[in-house]
C-alpha cells in the first residue's frame, strides 16, 4: 500500500466490485480529488462523476472478471471545474488465486501535454505546408515574369547577335523554371525529381523555340527512370540546355537533317550525362580562347557536380559525356566511359 | 497534323492574367503563331464581357487575378458561356480541384512557345483531332471533354 501511495504514475487499486481499495498520492493531485474520499468509494463516482464512461465501465468489467485486459484505452476526463484532461489507461487483474479477493489494478497516465504537442506539431507542419506552398507560387510567378521580360526583349532585339543571346538566357531561366514547376506538382518537401521526365520537358521547351522543322531535326531524351536530387537536377538540366543549344546552333548547317538524343544513366553513385548528335562535328581548328559562356557554364557546373566533361567529335557527329565516377568498379563496366586523359578537353563550337 | 500548321487556324483566344509583362508576351507570341487575341483583362468582369462580345475558341486564365478576384470562379461563368478555359497558373493543386470547370492546366513557369504548342493541341482536341502529341507540361482534364460549345 505504501509503494502504491507513492507512486509517481496515477494508480488506482480495485477490488472485485470496482471500488477504490487504494489510491497513490499522484492520482489525487493529478485529478484534483480529496484522498480521503477516494478510498471505499465506486470508481465510477469520483469527482463529479467523470469516470462513469460506459466504455471504460465494460473494460473495467471485464478485466475484473478475467476476461481481458486493457492495453490502452484513451479517454477524455472532463469536469466542469476542471481544465479537459487526455489520459490513457491500462488495467491488469492481478491473480493471488484468490478468487475471493479480486484485485485490479488501474495506472492512469496524464497525456494531456503530450498530446498538445502533438497537435502543435501537426499545426506547425500544416502551416508549413502551406507557406511552403505559396512560396513555391511566389517563385514560380517570379520566374513567369523573368522569362517573359526577357523573351519580349529579345523579341524586341535589332541585333541577331544579342536576340540569340537574350534567348539563351531565356532558355537558361526556362531549364530552373521547369524544375520549379516539377517540384511545386511534387508533395510538400519533397526535393527528388524523375529526371528523364525532367529533362524532356526541358527538351521539348528548346525544341519548340529552336526547331523550326521537327521533320528536319529530332530532339530526343533516352528511356530512364532515375530519381535525382532537386539540386542535382538543377545543374544537369542546365548542362543539357546549353549541350543542346549548342549542338541545334551549330551541328546542323544548311538546313542538314539530323538527330540530337540525350541520355542518363545512373549506377549507384555513379552517373553519366550525354548529349549526342550526328551533325557535322567540331572544328578542329577550334582555338581554346574561342570558349563562350556556354562552355564555362557546362564547366564549371561539371566541376561542382565532382564529374568531368568529355567530348567525341568525328565526322559522324559529336558526344559530349558529363561523367561522375565515385565508384571506379561500377563505371568501366557499365558505361564503357574511358579514361578521360585521352580525350580532348570539351570546348563549346560557339564562335565567340 | 504538325504542331506548328495547328496555328494557322487563327482562331480567337482570349487572356485573362493579372501580370501585365506576362500577359503581353504570351499575346506577342501567340499572335506570331496566327491566332486573333482579343483585349487583355485581368478582372473576372471585363473577361466576362470580352467573352460575351467575342466568343473566343479558348481562354487563357490565371487562377489569381486583380482585386482578389479568382480565376477558378471565372472558369464557371466562362463554361456557362461556352468558352473553354485553359488554366496558366502556378497554383497547381487549386487548379486540379477545378476539373469540371476547365479543359486543362499549363503550370507556371511555363515558356510562351510551349504555350503555344499547348494551345495547338488543345483546339485540335476540342475539335475532336487527338493525333498531335500531348505537350510536355499540358495537364488535361479528361473529364471535362470536348466542349461542342468550342466548335463555335
Amino acid at each position: 500500500m505504501a509503494v502504491m501511495a507513492a507512486s509517481p504514475t496515477p494508480l488506482l487499486l480495485l477490488d472485485g466490485q470496482l471500488t477504490v481499495l487504494a489510491v497513490s498520492a499522484s492520482f489525487c493531485v493529478t485529478f484534483q480529488l480529496d484522498p480521503l474520499s477516494v478510498a471505499g468509494t465506486d470508481v465510477f463516482s469520483l469527482g463529479q462523476g467523470e469516470w462513469d464512461r460506459p466504455q471504460l465501465r465494460a473494460l473495467l468489467q471485464a478485466t475484473s472478471a478475467g476476461a481481458g485486459e486493457v492495453d490502452a484505452y484513451e479517454m477524455d476526463v472532463v469536469r466542469p471545474d476542471q481544465d479537459l484532461r487526455n489520459v490513457l489507461i491500462q488495467a491488469r487483474r492481478l491473480d493471488y488465486l484468490d478468487l475471493e479477493n479480486i484485485r485490479v489494478l488501474v495506472a492512469v497516465s496524464d497525456v494531456t501535454e503530450a498530446r498538445a504537442d502533438a497537435r502543435l506539431k501537426d499545426e506547425a507542419l500544416a502551416k508549413h505546408s502551406v507557406l511552403l506552398k505559396e512560396i513555391r507560387h511566389r517563385v514560380a510567378n517570379s520566374l513567369q515574369i523573368i522569362a517573359s521580360v526577357l523573351l519580349q526583349t529579345a523579341r524586341n532585339t535589332q541585333s541577331e547577335e544579342s536576340r540569340a543571346h537574350l534567348s539563351d538566357a531565356h532558355h537558361r531561366v526556362m531549364s530552373v523554371a521547369g524544375l520549379e514547376r516539377l517540384l511545386s506538382a511534387s508533395p510538400p518537401g519533397d526535393e527528388e525529381v524523375r529526371l528523364h521526365a525532367y529533362l524532356r520537358s526541358l527538351c521539348a521547351s528548346i525544341g519548340a523555340s529552336m526547331i523550326a522543322d521537327p521533320k528536319q531535326i529530332t530532339l530526343t531524351v533516352s528511356d530512364g527512370h532515375d530519381i535525382v536530387p532537386a539540386r542535382v537536377s538543377l545543374s544537369l538540366g542546365l548542362i543539357v540546355t546549353e549541350l543542346v543549344i549548342n549542338a541545334l546552333k551549330h551541328a546542323f548547317p544548311d538546313r542538314r537533317r539530323g538527330r540530337v538524343t540525350v541520355g542518363y544513366e545512373g549506377h549507384g553513385p555513379n552517373w553519366i550525362l550525354s548529349v549526342r548528335d550526328d551533325g557535322v562535328g567540331m572544328p578542329s581548328d577550334l582555338a581554346p580562347t574561342s570558349a563562350g559562356l556556354g562552355t564555362s557554364i557546362v564547366e564549371s557546373l561539371a566541376k561542382q557536380l565532382r564529374a568531368s566533361v568529355e567530348i567525341e567529335s568525328t565526322h559522324a557527329g559529336t558526344t559530349v559525356n558529363v561523367v561522375h565516377t565515385q565508384l571506379a568498379l561500377v563505371v568501366n563496366a557499365t558505361t564503357g566511359a574511358a579514361d578521360p586523359a585521352a580525350r580532348p578537353p570539351w570546348r563549346s563550337r560557339e564562335a565567340s | 497534323m504538325d504542331p506548328l500548321d495547328a496555328p494557322k487556324s487563327g482562331k480567337t483566344l482570349m487572356i485573362v492574367e493579372d501580370e501585365v509583362l506576362v500577359a503581353m508576351t504570351l499575346r506577342d507570341v501567340l499572335e506570331d503563331a496566327g491566332y486573333q487575341v482579343l483585349d487583355l483583362t485581368e478582372r473576372h468582369q471585363d473577361a466576362v464581357r470580352v467573352a460575351q462580345e467575342s466568343r473566343p475558341a479558348l481562354a487563357l486564365v490565371n487562377i489569381r487575378l486583380a482585386g482578389r478576384d479568382d480565376g477558378i470562379e471565372l472558369a464557371e461563368h466562362l463554361k456557362a458561356l461556352g468558352v473553354p478555359v485553359l488554366f496558366i497558373s502556378g497554383q497547381v493543386s487549386r487548379a486540379r480541384t477545378a476539373q469540371t470547370v476547365a479543359i486543362g492546366s499549363m503550370p507556371k513557369p511555363y515558356s510562351a512557345p510551349d504555350m503555344v504548342v499547348a494551345v495547338a493541341y488543345l483546339l485540335a482536341w476540342l475539335d475532336g483531332d487527338d493525333s498531335l502529341p500531348r505537350p510536355q507540361g499540358l495537364e488535361v482534364f479528361e473529364a471535362a471533354g470536348p466542349s461542342p460549345a468550342a466548335a463555335v
